[in-house]
């Protein structure tokens, strides 16, 4: 009996102990990476340790149910030094309870609908920069549906995003880059690029320098990349004004990519412009006025001529009970890598020809545009003669450069007057010749005055 | 025939200086409109000296309407009043340029030191000096400097409108720089009214 009560004492030991062995043994993940969180930072809240104890593997991954997978790694040395470290997991991770964690979820999510959902999250903390997001034209693409528009996360890691690390790490490492490919590839060649690479870069910009990190827009859609320019060119108007005629004027007029990326194709934007408020004029959510006129006006497609122009105008002064609306002209580049491979200044275009001579470049493309009811730009594009039609005249009056937008019939008076000019006193002086010849002739010519009479002199200076 | 003194020195001055302008600035103009159809000189340089020249015409224009200002001369430039006189010394002068002069007849205007110009010279300057001319200084200032002026512009029709009528006033002269020497030279010999223009003293007949 005793030898059967040692011998089952002797397995209960053995069991605890196997139990304990098995136990240790399905735990050594956990514990293994628990102290390799604790060994990598100890700066780590005890309750964001318990979490990596799990999340710090790098096998934590959640299937989707569009059949992507999320992962549900979190890599412990790079939170421990984001500034959310500070916050812990538990306050962007509220509906986690632990006590059911993990708990399968009723719904599953796409990956996509996942991460939308999280922008709400952010937006709990960074409510400024959510607002300046919600007016940019990233999330005007989200609202749109389109599934490539960028959430927070797809340019922050939230789990180890860093005081304004975002978009000024090395120039590789810019979010933007990995939907606009093309375009970082042509600014990492331009002026500014390749200022940014160097490790003294002297601050130069990068795309959010300029575009904006969270309210980004159009660039074409206001004055915010002259301004971005400016902010760091602060001369530029004094040192164009040195050489450049109407240096302010160029400046209002044309955008600085124009001349300073010369590969880029230009174009002459009309904007509809409000004289009253001195603001462009803006579409109204839900009521598209610009879309539905100007197909109205372009039936064919071929671009607006120089009568749709004028009812175009005529339209939109009959919304604008208190003011004028009229066209405002603007070169602006198209958009696109060329529009970002600003060159230095030796390189720029300098040769006023480029704009200033008959069929220049950038006359030859022309479109009417209005600010959107979301602020991206609304196009219609315009038969290149608006520009230098007489008729034009009136509805393009805001906008003229010389020789390159000249009125042909202009010209024709010139030439009709330089012509009169010229004709005039040969046809006159042949006629008088012709007649003298024949009066004489006829001896009915009186002769030519006699110069020793002249004598006499009256002054009453 | 004797001598009167009919141009004083200011009025010499500045006719000899906007002559000198007017070429520039034509010659200039063409060349800022027409660049790469006419090449003589860069555009750069002809918008400075259109510029430059043009402030110098406007200065001039002050010494023209000073002069004549506080001037007893200013009497050269008030308007015949009564239409039907003007209209038949303008007749007249017409048919003489159209066809007396063929035929050697004197011309129906004597000059005198208080109406120098004929009927249709008179009416011809004072649109020129009272319109044209203070319209295309105003019309350049405004394009010499866009944004500055930005507002004026906008009152005046815009941009487009400005230059329209600076470039339209500039083909009247372009045409005028040719005529006005032309009858210049029908003076009784071809080079007496140049003379005169720069002695003072007209030559007119007893």
């Amino acid at each position: 009996m005793i030898s059967f009560c040692t011998k089952l004492a002797v397995s209960a030991i053995v069991l605890r102990r196997a139990i304990l062995v098995g136990a240790a043994f399905a735990l050594l993940p956990s514990f293994l990476t628990l102290s390799l969180v604790l060994a990598e930072d100890s700066a780590l809240s005890k309750d964001s340790q318990v979490c990596l104890a799990c999340h710090g593997q790098s096998s934590m991954k959640k299937d989707m149910a569009d059949g992507e997978t999320l992962s549900l790694h979190i890599k412990g040395k790079a939170f421990a030094a984001s500034v959310h470290n500070a916050i812990g997991c538990s306050v962007c991770h509220a509906d986690i309870d632990l006590a059911k964690h993990p708990a399968p979820s009723k719904k599953k999510q796409t990956l996509r609908e996942y991460s939308i959902a999280r922008v709400e999250v952010c937006s709990q903390c960074h409510e400024d920069k959510a607002k300046l997001y919600e007016g940019s034209i990233h999330a005007s693409l989200v609202r749109a549906g389109n599934p490539m528009a960028p959430l927070c996360s797809d340019c922050h890691s939230p789990h180890a995003v860093l005081s304004k690390a975002a978009a000024s790490g090395p120039i590789d490492e810019v979010p933007c880059r990995n939907c606009h490919g093309a375009v970082f590839k042509a600014y990492a060649q331009s002026v500014h690029g390749l200022a940014r690479a160097k490790e003294s870069n002297g601050g130069a910009p990068i795309c959010a320098d300029c575009h904006r990190a969270h309210d980004v827009t159009a660039a074409s859609s206001g004055n915010q990349i002259k301004e971005a320019c400016l902010s760091c060119h602060s001369n530029a108007l004094q040192l164009h004004k040195r050489w450049l005629p109407n240096a302010a004027h160029h400046f209002e007029s044309v955008s600085c990519p124009a001349c300073h990326a010369p590969l880029a194709s230009r174009r002459v934007d009309l904007r509809l412009f409000d004289s009253n408020t001195k603001e462009r004029v803006r579409e109204k959510l839900g009521v598209p006025r610009f879309e539905n006129r100007t197909k109205l006006a372009d039936s064919k497609g071929q671009g607006l001529d120089t009568l749709a122009l004028q009812s175009l105008l005529k339209e939109f002064n009959r919304d604008n009970d208190e003011g004028d609306t009229i066209l405002r002209g603007r070169l602006e580049v198209d958009g696109g890598p060329e529009a970002h491979m600003l060159t230095e200044k030796g390189k720029a275009i300098k040769d006023c020809k480029a704009c200033h001579s008959e069929g220049a470049a950038p006359f030859q493309k022309v479109s009417i545009s209005i600010v959107g009811p979301d602020g991206r730009q609304l196009r219609h594009g315009a038969q290149q003669n608006v520009l230098q039609a007489p008729t034009s005249v009136d509805s393009v009056r805001g906008f003229y450069a010389i020789g390159g937008t000249r009125i042909k019939l202009l010209d024709i008076l010139l030439m009709l007057a330089l012509a009169s000019g010229v004709a005039v006193p040969i046809g006159h002086l042949s006629l008088k010749w012709l007649f003298r010849k024949y009066l004489l002739k006829s001896g009915k010519h009186p002769l030519p005055q006699d110069k020793s009479k002249v004598g006499s002199v009256t002054s009453d200076s | 025939m004797h001598k009167i003194f009919v141009h004083p020195l200011p009025v010499r001055i500045w006719h000899w200086i906007n002559a000198f302008g007017f070429i520039t600035m034509i010659a200039s103009g063409i060349q800022i409109r027409y660049i790469g159809l006419i090449d003589v000189i860069s555009f750069k340089t002809a918008v400075d000296m259109h510029n430059f020249v043009g402030f110098v015409l406007i200065a001039n224009f002050f010494v023209w309407f000073l002069f004549y200002l506080f001037s007893d001369k200013i009497r050269v430039y008030l308007p015949e009043l009564r239409p039907m006189k003007h209209f038949i010394a303008s007749f007249r002068q017409m048919k003489y340029y159209g066809y007396g002069i063929f035929k050697g007849q004197t011309n129906p205007h004597q000059v005198s030191v208080y109406h120098k110009f004929n009927a249709l010279q008179s009416m011809t300057y004072q649109i020129v000096m009272l319109l044209l001319v203070p319209i295309q200084c105003v019309t350049g200032v405004l394009l010499w400097d866009v944004e500055r002026f930005q507002s004026a512009i906008t009152l005046t029709g815009g941009l487009r409108v400005v230059d329209t009528v600076h470039v339209l006033i500039f083909i009247f002269f372009a045409g005028f720089i040719f005529i006005h020497p032309y009858l210049a030279s029908l003076g009784h010999t071809w080079s007496a009214h140049f003379k005169a223009m720069i002695t003072g003293y007209e030559e007119v007949e007893d």
